[in-house]
């Protein structure tokens, strides 16, 4: 409370504050007169924070610094303090609960003598049948039933539970409610309807309805309770026309006004508060959300996929391909990718492999060697793709060969290809996994080869161009 | 009509439950007459007195009693001194006396002839009662508890028997025919145990012999009731139905099921045993035809869960 240090602050405040929570203004009489905090400000009394002077000149702004004096609408009115509402309430308790009778349970073991017992909590002997006229097959609800077959059902009970003259504890309204739509003579009254506080507009309108209609049961109401609109009305129960209908998917304790009368809404309150409207849109989107969301969902599924190959692609995985050779012959062979190398190996099978143009030495390339992998075409059911290496002997590394070295970079490099065949899905997946090693990596072979394949490109533009 | 004539010469029907208010409808229009306050606890079981003059509503530390002549909304007899939630209540048929039963471990006799000549007695068990049934020969409570046990206990000799019928499953409610030939519970698993009762009347001991095990629900069960005329059984249950059973072989003669598919939680025969109201957890009452299965009349004004009811009828002299 940084204020409260403030002496300037604190006189004005209470000052302030006998002014306006007096309601014989009494003090207002006397106080007006002589401003003291302001006097005793010029007199060099009172301590004033920088900035304070300023506002001094206006009374209004002065206390509208005095934040705690709520400036209620009706002057006049004094809020009774919570103590005095409490003592009220614990009186009005007292005196109904001295209308209650009450009865203590009482712990008393052996005060009851054994006659009394017995004739307490004697056998009945229920099983003498009694002889009785009665009809067992009709009873008194039965019968009542019966008279009112069929009962004029009243169309809005589900606003039934709104009616808040019967709750104690739940905060609850009162209006006064003209029924404007009925012909003049039966309008005359207002119907006097307590609503739980908590209850829209529109349910309130259907407690209106609820109410009139149990009252009256040849009503002219319709059941389409969204075609009223609630309407601010004078006292006599004229509709003020200058103002829109209440809006009904508002709260009813909202709106401070106690006389209402309820009407068709004309027709530009609906198009403001179109009731239908929000129920169709809602239902029209929601299939169209979820599609939305499904195709989110499986965007991302699809990216974690995604990110799951390229994680998983340095991991040893061997394929089962066909190699094609120089003179267009198939050798069945062992593809064996990882993140360090490529191992070709022939799959020895019986005769086949014994034909010498079908020979496929084992071969294995270190993955820096490696330029590029691509599809390049579609047969049916198979798929056709070529790996492209750097056949520089520092590059190349056979099976039985020595160590890996680093690729040195002054050597003009030529690239070779191998050509593979494997079912579409086979080829798909070992062209994404290498690339995905590729761009890991990222080898100078892989560098030099796009850098020519880029420099053809432009060759061939201008080559275009100078035509 | 209702209301009009003499106080026995009349139907009551009264609801209660989460909403911490006892309404009084009008049976046969569905209107709510009154609303009674039942301050700061839901109402756990109703009853009326046999005298009709009043409904007494059993609620967390305490039963009250409403007087159903006037329009007061508050209780006109208070009793307390329990410690915890009373969760079943019922009269002695002459109103004599009352039988609560309490999750305080306890079941108690509450004298109501005056306040001099008081009688109140006490049955200690060991986990919280969840029921309470009086045999037709007045004269013998039926306690089912939490744990799973039934006690009957003898209110002349204070002689007591325990039966389990099934293990780790807490008995929800129990109830015997007016004729006193049928004993039906049922339990948290949604099995209903019938036993056929002979004896019991004179120095006679009651005696059970087991009649059957029925599945009746698939979820906890939460209430059963013999019709007036011992021909049927009806159980209610979470699974969101009441279902209607032949007293002579056990067998089910209707489902009672409604769209709102809420819990329901209580159930009462007519006099004639024609018609069935439950209450339900959708605030709505409904009074059903048993034999058609059609939900003759809706009781709707609460604004939360009905949990308890309360009807009396009154069987018509055939002309």
């Amino acid at each position: 409370m940084a204020l409260y240090d403030n002496q300037h602050w604190l006189l004005s405040h209470i000052r302030d504050s006998f002014i306006f929570t007096d309601d014989t203004s009494a003090c207002e009489m006397v106080m007006l007169g002589e401003d003291l905090p302001k006097q005793l400000k010029a007199n060099g009394v009172l301590d004033c924070y920088p900035g304070m002077e300023d506002s001094d000149d206006e009374d209004i702004y002065a206390m509208a610094e005095s934040y705690d004096i709520q400036m209620d609408m009706e002057f006049g009115h004094r809020q009774r303090s919570n103590t005095a509402q409490r003592l009220e309430k614990m009186d009005l308790e007292r005196k109904q609960a001295a209308e209650i009778k009450h009865v203590k349970w009482e712990n008393k073991p052996s005060t009851m003598s054994v006659e009394i017992q017995s004739e307490l909590f004697q056998r009945k002997d229920f099983r003498k049948k009694k002889e009785t006229k009665a009809d067992k097959r009709h009873s008194l609800l039965a019968e009542q039933l019966e008279k009112c077959p069929n009962l004029p059902q009243n169309p809005f009970t589900d606003y039934a539970k709104f009616d808040g003259s019967e709750h104690i504890g739940t905060p609850a309204k009162k209006y006064r409610i003209f029924m404007s739509m009925l012909p003049e003579e039966q309008r005359m009254y207002p119907m006097q309807i307590v609503v739980v506080a908590t209850a829209k507009v529109q349910e309130f309108i259907g407690l209106i309805c609820y109410k009139y209609a149990a009252e009256h049961p040849d009503n002219p109401l319709k059941a389409d309770i969204t075609k009223y609109g609630l309407y601010i009305t004078e006292d006599d129960g004229e509709v003020d026309w200058d103002l829109p209908c209440l809006d009904p998917r508002e709260t009813i304790a909202k709106f401070g006004f106690t006389c209402l009368g309820l009407k068709e809404m004309t027709p530009n309150d609906r198009a403001r508060h179109n009731t239908v409207v929000p129920k169709t849109v809602r239902y029209e989107e929601n299939p169209k959300g979820k599609d939305i969301e499904q195709k989110s969902v499986a965007e991302d599924m699809a990216m974690m996929d995604d990110h799951t190959t390229a994680m998983e692609a340095p991991l040893y995985q061997l394929y089962r391909v066909h190699i094609i050779n120089k003179v267009r012959a198939k050798a069945e062979i062992h593809l064996g990718i990882s993140g360090e190398k490529i191992e070709i190996d022939p799959v020895i099978t019986g005769k086949g492999a014994a034909r010498f143009w079908n020979r496929q030495r084992a071969v294995s390339y270190h993955i820096d060697n490696i330029a590029w992998c691509e599809l390049v075409e579609h047969k049916g059911p198979k798929t056709t793709f070529t790996l492209v290496y750097t056949s520089h002997a520092n590059h190349l590394e056979f099976h039985t060969g020595s160590s890996g070295q680093t690729p040195s970079l002054q050597q003009s490099t030529s690239f070779k290809n191998h050509d593979f065949e494997a079912d579409s899905a086979t080829a798909e997946e070992i062209v994404r996994k290498i690339n995905h090693i590729l761009e890991i990596r990222s080898g100078t072979s892989r560098k030099e080869y796009l850098a020519q394949r880029e420099r053809k490109a432009t060759r061939r533009k201008n080559f275009h161009l100078h035509r | 009509m209702t209301g009009d004539g003499p106080p026995n010469e009349q139907v009551i029907f009264v609801t209660g439950g989460y909403d911490h208010t006892i309404k009084i409808w009008q049976a046969h229009t569905g209107i709510c007459q009154r609303t009674a306050q039942h301050t700061d606890s839901q109402v756990n079981a109703l009853d009326i007195t046999p005298d009709k003059q009043l409904v007494a509503a059993a609620g967390y530390q305490h039963i009250r009693m409403y007087d159903l002549g006037s329009s007061n909304p508050n209780p006109v007899i208070n009793y307390d001194g329990v410690a915890k939630n009373v969760t079943g209540l019922g009269f002695q048929e002459d109103g004599k006396w009352m039988y609560t039963g309490g999750e305080d471990c306890s079941a108690r006799i509450w004298d109501l002839r005056s306040r001099d000549l008081q009688c109140q007695r006490i049955f200690q068990v060991s986990a919280p009662v969840n029921c309470v049934c009086l045999h037709p020969n007045q004269a013998e409570l039926i306690v089912g508890d939490q744990s799973g046990v039934i006690h009957l206990w003898d209110l002349r000799s204070d002689h007591n028997e325990q039966l389990i019928p099934e293990a780790e499953a807490s008995i929800q409610d129990i109830a015997i025919d007016p004729e006193g030939t049928h004993m039906a519970a049922v339990n948290n698993k949604g099995s209903c145990y019938i036993w056929a009762l002979s004896g019991g009347v004179g120095k006679e001991p009651t005696k059970l012999s087991p009649r059957k095990k029925l599945e009746t629900h698939k979820r906890y069960a939460l209430r059963c009731q013999f019709s007036p005329d011992s021909s049927l059984l009806v159980t209610t249950s979470a699974d969101q139905t009441a279902r209607v059973w032949e007293t002579t072989d056990f067998t089910e003669t209707q489902i009672l099921k409604h769209e709102a598919k809420r819990w329901v939680w209580d159930a009462a025969f007519s006099a004639d045993s024609q018609y069935i109201f439950t209450a339900s957890s959708d605030g709505v009452a409904r009074l059903w035809n048993v034999a058609t299965g059609v939900v003759e009349r809706e009781y709707q004004g609460h604004q939360k869960a009905i949990t308890a009811l309360a009807f009396r009828d009154e069987v018509r002299v055939s002309s």
